[in-house]
């Protein structure tokens, strides 16, 4: 019996007239319509059958239906099958049973969308604001489709974040909103005991940029992929190509087997610049600089070759619904091959160097740790999942593109630590080189590299695409509108789910090792702040008004800090 | 004569540290593949420092005080050194231990700035150079009580030119080797720069100077490390002895300059420890330094 067949009689032998609907597009994927009162039941029962939280995705169909839609997506990687359970209630009483007692990486889905679309979760163990500004103003759900995507709530001052009670005895030392170890602004409030962490609250979510609102607004669907990749300065490709899959699996586009192989090489590159910039950034906060300014001077090689190929350094702007906008002529072929020839050669000695280094050993082994256990329960991804002894990686588990085709290993190591995390991602960079070579081998010959799109997709179909990131595996939902542009588009980032297990890391490691151990998951803020709309500009001030904080911006006349 | 070298003492020591700070840089940059700044890049960062506004940024007297301090230790500790093989004026008249204490003082120093700041990462910062403090001073203090063991006396210039004075012998190479460990911790360079640990905490004690308070801590440390190196040349390379004083001079900055490029190296080819770790390596640094002197006492 296949999983798909399997997972049907499960929900349906349980929860028999709650399960509205059972839909499979396609052998990969399985949509479930749930009555919300067997949402949490049901959500454990997935996770139970041995799914992984993925990402919860909200969305308002007031003027259709008079409700708001919920779903939960839940990833079975042995299978390769995702599960969609979709549910929805009406706007008058917006309330679900929270599954984050049961799935703690879904806290955050539910918190986004309490602020988004004024829903309410029974039960959720931390309902604190989370993405909005906290003088945003109450009742206003910006997500909502009447609210305008440039509406300005006026400032207020008086406001404040509260952040968690801090455990007696410790002291709290504020990592953020601007601090060099963070590349970002973003809030920590790490609770020390002398140089031991206690325990950390996050306050996030303030490079608002309001990408979602203005997609599902503004723009056409074959400009989304343009504004997808400003998502990440570093893995543009990957949320390109993730937005593109899903709006090409909804509408039912085929993509030339070409596209899908130079979509595989784009994504491949940005993985060695993603794995090289990482392990540079992971010397810098060990305050190993002679890592950083090496593993940088070789990841420059990987920036002249996108450079070649697409013409920018970074953000290639080569993703279009339907395939991709350059081709891969012979001449930048062989020189694609002469590159990774010595690539590869640098790498080696980089490698060498690193993995070989006990100081290293002693600054990463057994700092982080979480284990694996943990790692299920938190629903980590990417590298820090594989060196927590999970072998995950949507590239084999959900193939896309080009990477059925592809012979390669996934590293998978069972440190549990930072130093597997490095481990890990240093070993993939070899595989990456062995994937672009088999690419541009495999390659069909010639062939279109776009199809062209219709004039009107057809409307309100969902679909759901994973791509692995080289932090971890995007997640992207996308639901079909009327008005050649997505009803909803919802993205999640690797550093999503990972960013919720830190503290969990955190605790009982040393501060000096705060930098590496936030570092591991490569926080990529700017992705996972991507959602909140339009900011009224007081982020930053209320955050600082803080007692503990006066002491890092003081003004002369004593005046309120500001950043 | 002797009056002459007390400023003969501190015009190079002012003039030249942010010179080896500079090669230092440069070698720095070498290892990482990097041009590197120009090598009197330090002297820029100065001028540029010193010419700023004088804020003080915590409001009370001894967040200014501080730098003041710290500078004048130093200032002190080399007007005192005999640079160039000579005993000057000063060195006479005080013995191994006041170098030792206007040392600490210096440390003392930057800790009162530190928690004058009232900063939680000066905090850390202050905590971390405390412990550091207390636990590589040490060292240094047997370098020189091996000095004065050997040589049977307190007095500076014997105290420090041990080696040349009675002979190279088994406690000093023992000591050579534990001050060469602790050397990257007396200049606060990698693996052992922690009480500054810039993406950690920022630079810790100093995360709230700027502008002249700022750049007399800069010329502080800078005067420390040449300090510490040109003590390493010292006591335990008997070179710049030739009874001609400004040759001597010249082959102790040689000297030093090697020690320079050692530091540089160790530093670009190490991450930063952690506290818990450094304070461990700290302690076997101290008991190998007391095993020296033991050896010493025991004539070996």
């Amino acid at each position: 019996m296949d999983a798909i067949a399997r997972i049907e009689t499960g929900l349906k032998g349980r929860f028999g007239a709650d399960i509205k609907g059972l839909s499979s597009p396609s052998p990969a994927r399985l949509f479930v319509d749930v009555d919300r009162r067997a949402l949490r039941a049901s959500s454990k029962m997935l996770i139970e059958l041995g799914g992984r939280y993925m990402v919860g995705i909200g969305y308002d169909e007031i003027a259709r239906n008079g409700t708001l839609g919920l779903i939960h997506t839940f990833a079975f990687d042995a299978d390769h099958v995702a599960v969609v359970l979709r549910t929805s209630a009406p706007a008058s009483d917006p309330t679900f049973d929270s599954i984050t007692p049961d799935i703690p990486n879904a806290g955050w889905s539910e918190r986004e969308y309490q602020d988004l679309l004024g829903m309410k979760f029974t039960g959720h163990p931390k309902p604190k604001r989370l993405i909005l500004a906290d003088d945003w103003p109450d009742g206003i759900y910006p997500l909502r489709k009447e609210v305008p995507y440039n509406l300005e709530p006026p400032a207020a001052e008086d406001v404040a974040y509260r952040l968690d009670e801090a455990p007696p005895g410790t002291t709290i030392v504020p990592v953020g909103p601007f601090h060099v170890s963070l590349h970002e602004p973003e809030h920590f409030a790490v609770y020390v005991d002398g140089e031991t962490i206690k325990g950390c609250d996050y306050r996030g979510f303030m490079t608002h940029r309001g990408i979602e609102k203005l997609c599902q607004t503004q723009v056409s669907y074959n400009e989304v992929p343009f504004v997808a990749e400003r998502i990440c300065g570093i893995c543009g490709s990957v949320h390109a190509v993730c937005y593109a899959q899903a709006v090409e699996t909804a509408a039912g586009i085929p993509i030339s087997r070409r596209a899908e192989y130079i979509r595989t090489i784009m994504l491949e590159i940005e993985r060695l610049h993603s794995h090289l910039l990482w392990l540079g950034i992971a010397g810098h906060l060990i305050g190993f600089d002679t890592v950083f300014m090496q593993a940088w001077r070789v990841r420059e090689k990987v920036m002249w070759l996108a450079e070649r190929i697409t013409g920018n350094r970074k953000t290639y702007g080569m993703v279009l619904i339907g395939g991709v906008r350059r081709d891969i002529t012979p001449e930048i072929r062989s020189e694609i091959e002469g590159m990774l020839a010595t690539l590869e050669k640098e790498v080696m000695v980089l490698k060498n160097a690193v993995i070989g280094d006990s100081a290293i050993h002693r600054r990463t082994k057994g700092v982080g740790f979480l284990s694996k256990e943990d790692a299920i329960r938190w629903s980590l991804v990417g590298p820090v999942a594989r060196a927590r002894g999970l072998r995950l990686d949507a590239r084999k588990d959900h193939p896309y593109a080009a990477y059925g085709d592809m012979t390669f290993d996934v590293p998978v190591v069972d440190s549990c630590d930072v130093w597997g995390t490095l481990v890990v991602r240093v070993l993939e960079i070899f595989e990456s080189i062995a994937i672009l070579r088999q690419a541009l081998a495999g390659m069909p010959a010639d062939g279109p590299i776009l199809t062209a799109i219709p004039e009107a997709l057809p409307p309100l179909r969902h679909a759901v695409s994973m791509v692995e990131a080289p932090r971890g595996e995007s997640v992207h939902y996308v639901i079909t509108g009327e008005e050649n542009r997505p009803e909803r588009w919802r993205v999640r980032a690797p550093t999503y789910p990972n960013l919720q297990a830190v503290p969990a890391m955190l605790l009982d490691n040393q501060f000096a090792d705060f930098p590496i151990i936030l570092g591991q998951i490569d926080p990529c803020f700017s992705c996972t702040d991507r959602v909140a709309v339009v900011d009224a500009g007081t982020g930053a001030k209320r955050v600082l008004g803080r007692a503990e904080l006066e002491g890092m911006s003081r003004k002369p006349e004593g005046g309120g800090s500001r950043s | 004569m002797s009056i002459v070298a007390i400023f003969v003492n501190v015009l190079l020591f002012l003039l030249l540290a942010p010179l080896f700070e500079g090669v230092m840089r440069r070698i720095t940059a070498r290892v990482q593949s990097r041009q590197g700044p120009p090598i009197v890049q330090p002297y820029y960062d100065l001028f540029k420092l010193l010419g700023k506004e004088r804020i003080n940024s915590a409001g009370n007297w001894a967040f200014k005080l501080a730098p003041l301090a710290a500078l004048a230790s130093i200032l002190a500790v080399v007007s005192l050194v005999p640079f160039g093989s000579r005993v000057n004026a000063l060195g006479g008249r005080v013995d191994a231990i006041t170098v030792v204490y206007l040392l600490t003082l210096g440390g003392v120093s930057v800790l009162l700035g530190a928690l004058a700041s009232r900063n939680t990462f000066a905090a850390i910062g202050a905590s971390r150079e405390m412990v550091t403090m207390v636990m590589v001073e040490p060292v240094l203090a047997m370098t020189l009580i091996l000095g004065a063991v050997r040589t049977h006396s307190l007095g500076l210039g014997p105290a420090v030119f041990s080696t040349a004075g009675a002979g190279f012998s088994l406690s000093t190479g023992v000591m050579l080797v534990a001050y060469l460990l602790a050397l990257q911790a007396f200049v606060a360079k990698q693996p052992f720069d922690i009480p500054e640990a810039e993406i950690e905490i920022l630079e810790g004690p100093f995360i709230e100077y700027s502008g002249p308070d700022y750049g007399m801590f800069r010329i502080y440390m800078m005067m420390k490390q040449m300090f510490y190196a040109w003590l390493f040349v010292a006591v335990f390379i008997p070179i710049g002895r030739t009874g001609l004083y400004p040759l001597n001079i010249l082959l102790q900055l040689l000297g030093t300059l090697v020690v320079f490029v050692v530091i540089a190296l160790v530093g670009s080819t190490n991450p930063r420890l952690r506290i818990d770790q450094a304070v461990k390596i700290y302690a076997v640094l101290i008991l190998i330094a007391l095993g020296a002197v033991g050896l010493a006492v025991a004539g070996v």
